[in-house]
């Protein structure tokens, strides 16, 4: 079975470790308990008949310009870039955000997510959207397990490009 | 040489590149989770991936990486090194340190969520303010205009009831017509009011700052209670202290409204005993005096709860007081809002079944001139100067025109009346009267575009006086129609006995 080592990133509080409880675990907390460092969790998962162990890598947040150890890429194969839709800070300039990751992990394509769905209406959700000039892979929600395993398989899928 | 207590803060390990423990080099941190030939995936996750990737003989930090250990979470600092044959893995527990940026980064990662919690709320917070501000500003206007839709048929009523109490009637109707009255009158008082705190409440309240003196206001409030107060029962006390300065700067006519306001409201609940109304020196220096009006009386007082509510829009003390007593209850309300216009303060002192005391303290600038009127608003004694006078008339409503009609006909004068602005221009361009009385709301040409046109009538009429007869009472407004020329103002609703004191000194000029 193949390994493929895969980083979840972007601004603090978005719900990184929430995605990844909810995928790995299928738990959700409301409770906002700050990751520091790294922690990596496993799960195996099927894509295209091709087993494959995802070796997911929570990452703690960052604000404004902090960038992610570049030392953490080593290795990877994916990456996956969180913004909240609740939070406009953690959307915007997501070009240039996106560029800085590619260009610390080497990775062509970053699998972009937008977290906390449930906390916007159908029509807010919308003005968010239109609002955000990037091709967003999927809108999730941590705590309404909504498209969570669809991220994790989109970027599974990225890790085998 | 390393010290024996360093051991326990690394471990360094030889491993294959594939993962695979050799062997540990030094160190004893978790060292049970490291068996020999069993893979360092197990305990270091992280190194999943990574080892395959590292470059060889270039070394790699790796920060804050957790490691799982007797069911701890340890955060350790780990250094890699690949070389054709293998790869050393170096791992420093950091766990203190770790700790504290980790209590570090929730504080400042809370202190952001709260903020941003703090600011939505606040944005709420000004949403509803102006939200209410503009709800406030609504009622406030919508009330100014009702009362003012009000006061001109008001206007009417009252007038018309004059007129009928002046006629010769059966004992019946005579006693009609005075309910009739008292009714129209109360009716006034609560407009008026109404109209007050509306004003107050958009800010449009305008106080005078003229040359008064205190005690002649008091003076004329006791006059004024002398021929109306006809209850045995009530004894009426007024005082005001000798050391009060003899001119300060204020509005009389406020003031005159605030001490009549308690002292009815006084009077409404005292059923026998006592209403004393005293003016007082607090203290003064060359620039000001603070002074302090207190009306108390013997009444039946209030309760702590109703005491703190009393300065409330359309509070009295019980329900039922509406119906016994007259007004809406707005009077201590205007009270409040009119003393805090003047900068004043007003409380409130009262036991139930004892009575009650109001104190208003308010600080006046003071004038040292000689030349001020110790008595400014005290009425002249006029002689008659409307019989046979040529007045002309202009007003759109039927019914106050033909209210005037009557005041005029009695006091006999020579009047024409017209219905609107044209023709009172023809009227102005075909003879001369000794003065106009223009209604400034009309259809066709309004009073004060007539006036403008004064080229138009300059022949007959260059000097007569032009009176303005207006709803719009307001300072600004009187202003305005000065400014346009009109020499005087007449305020809707009027009583006979004001139009014709203002005919009076107008055409006694
Ligand atoms: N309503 C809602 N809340 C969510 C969702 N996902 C996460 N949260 C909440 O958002 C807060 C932050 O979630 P985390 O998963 O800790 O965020 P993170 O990106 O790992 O944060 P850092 O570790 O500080 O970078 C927590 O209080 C979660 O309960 C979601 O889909 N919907
Ligand atoms: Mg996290």
């Amino acid at each position: 079975m193949i390994a493929k080592k895969v980083l979840l990133v972007g601004n603090f509080g978005v719900g990184k470790t929430s995605l990844i409880r909810r995928f790995v675990l299928n738990e959700f907390s409301e409770d906002y308990i700050s990751t520091i460092g790294v922690r990596v969790s496993s799960k195996i998962l099927k894509v295209d008949s091709t087993e494959i162990k995802l070796l997911i890598w929570d990452v703690a947040g960052t604000s404004d310009d902090e960038k992610v150890p570049k030392a953490y890429f080593m290795g990877s194969s994916a990456a996956m870039y969180v913004f909240d839709l609740s939070r406009q800070e953690t959307y915007t300039n997501l070009e240039e955000r996106l560029a800085l990751v590619k260009q610390l992990s080497g990775l062509k394509e970053i699998t972009l997510v937008g977290n906390k769905k449930d906390l916007l209406t159908e029509d807010e959700l919308a003005v968010v959207l239109q609002s955000i000039s990037t091709h967003i892979d999927l809108v999730t929600s941590a705590k309404e397990d909504d498209n969570v395993e669809d991220a994790f398989l989109a970027l599974a899928k990225q890790s085998l490009n | 040489m390393k010290s024996a207590g360093i051991e326990q803060y690394y471990i360094e390990i030889s491993c294959s590149n594939r993962g695979q423990i050799n062997s540990i080099l030094s160190g004893s941190f978790i060292r049970s989770e490291f068996e020999n030939a069993s893979s360092i995936f197990n305990p270091c996750p992280f190194l999943e991936g990574t080892l395959e990737a590292l470059a060889l003989n270039e070394a790699l930090l790796m920060e804050g990486m957790a490691i799982q250990a007797d069911g701890t979470e340890f955060f350790t600092d780990v250094e890699l090194y690949k070389s054709q044959k293998e790869t050393l893995v170096l791992i420093h527990n950091r766990s203190n340190v770790y700790h504290y940026v980790k209590e570090l980064n929730q504080g400042k990662n809370d202190l952001f969520f709260l903020k941003q919690e703090l600011d939505k709320k606040n944005t709420e917070l000004e949403k509803l303010r102006q939200m209410a501000d503009k709800a406030n500003k609504e009622k406030s206007r919508f009330l100014a205009m009702m009362s003012h839709e009000v006061r001109n048929p008001l206007n009417v009523i009252l007038g018309y009831t004059e007129l009928l109490s002046k006629e010769k009637v059966s004992r019946k109707l005579e006693g009609y017509i005075k309910n009739l009255t008292v009714s129209g009158r109360n009716l006034k008082v609560i407009v008026d009011d109404i109209l007050d705190l509306s004003r107050v409440e958009a800010g449009k309240l305008e106080l005078s700052n003229d040359p008064i003196s205190l005690s002649s206001v008091l003076k004329q409030i006791e006059e004024n209670y002398r021929s109306s107060h006809k209850d045995q029962k009530v004894e009426l006390i007024f005082n005001s202290s000798k050391s009060l300065p003899k001119i300060v700067l204020g509005d009389d006519v406020r003031i005159y409204q605030v001490i009549t306001n308690l002292l009815n409201n006084s009077i409404k609940f005292t059923p026998q005993g006592s209403v004393s109304t005293s003016i007082d020196l607090i203290s003064s220096d060359e620039k000001e005096a603070t002074v302090s009006f207190k009306v108390s009386d013997t009444g039946r007082g209030m309760t702590a709860d109703q005491a703190a509510t009393v300065f409330e829009e359309y509070k009295q003390n019980e329900l039922n007081d509406n119906r016994i007593h007259k007004g809406a209850g707005l009077g201590l309300a205007i009270v409040k809002r009119l003393v805090s216009a003047m900068d004043g303060e007003i409380y409130v002192s009262s036991e139930l079944g004892v009575g009650t005391t109001f104190t208003i303290q308010i600080s006046f600038k003071t004038v040292i001139e000689a030349s001020s009127k110790e008595n400014p608003k005290e009425p002249v004694l006029q002689e008659n100067h409307i019989k046979g006078a040529k007045i002309l008339v202009a007003d759109d409503n039927y019914l106050n025109r033909s209210i005037v009609e009557h005041i005029l006909k009695r006091e006999e004068a020579d009047f024409l009346l017209v219905k609107d602005g044209v023709e009172a221009l023809d009227a102005l361009k075909a003879e001369q009267f000794d003065i106009v009385l223009l209604d400034i709301n009309m259809p066709n040409l309004s009073g004060e575009d007539l006036i403008k046109q004064k080229e138009a009538y300059e022949k007959e009429n260059a000097n007569t006086p032009f009176i303005a007869l207006t709803g719009n009472s307001s300072k600004q407004d009187i202003k305005g129609y000065l400014e346009v020329g009109f020499v005087d103002v007449i305020p809707k609703p009027f009583s006979s006995a004001q139009l014709v004191g203002i005919l009076n000194t107008n055409l006694g000029h």
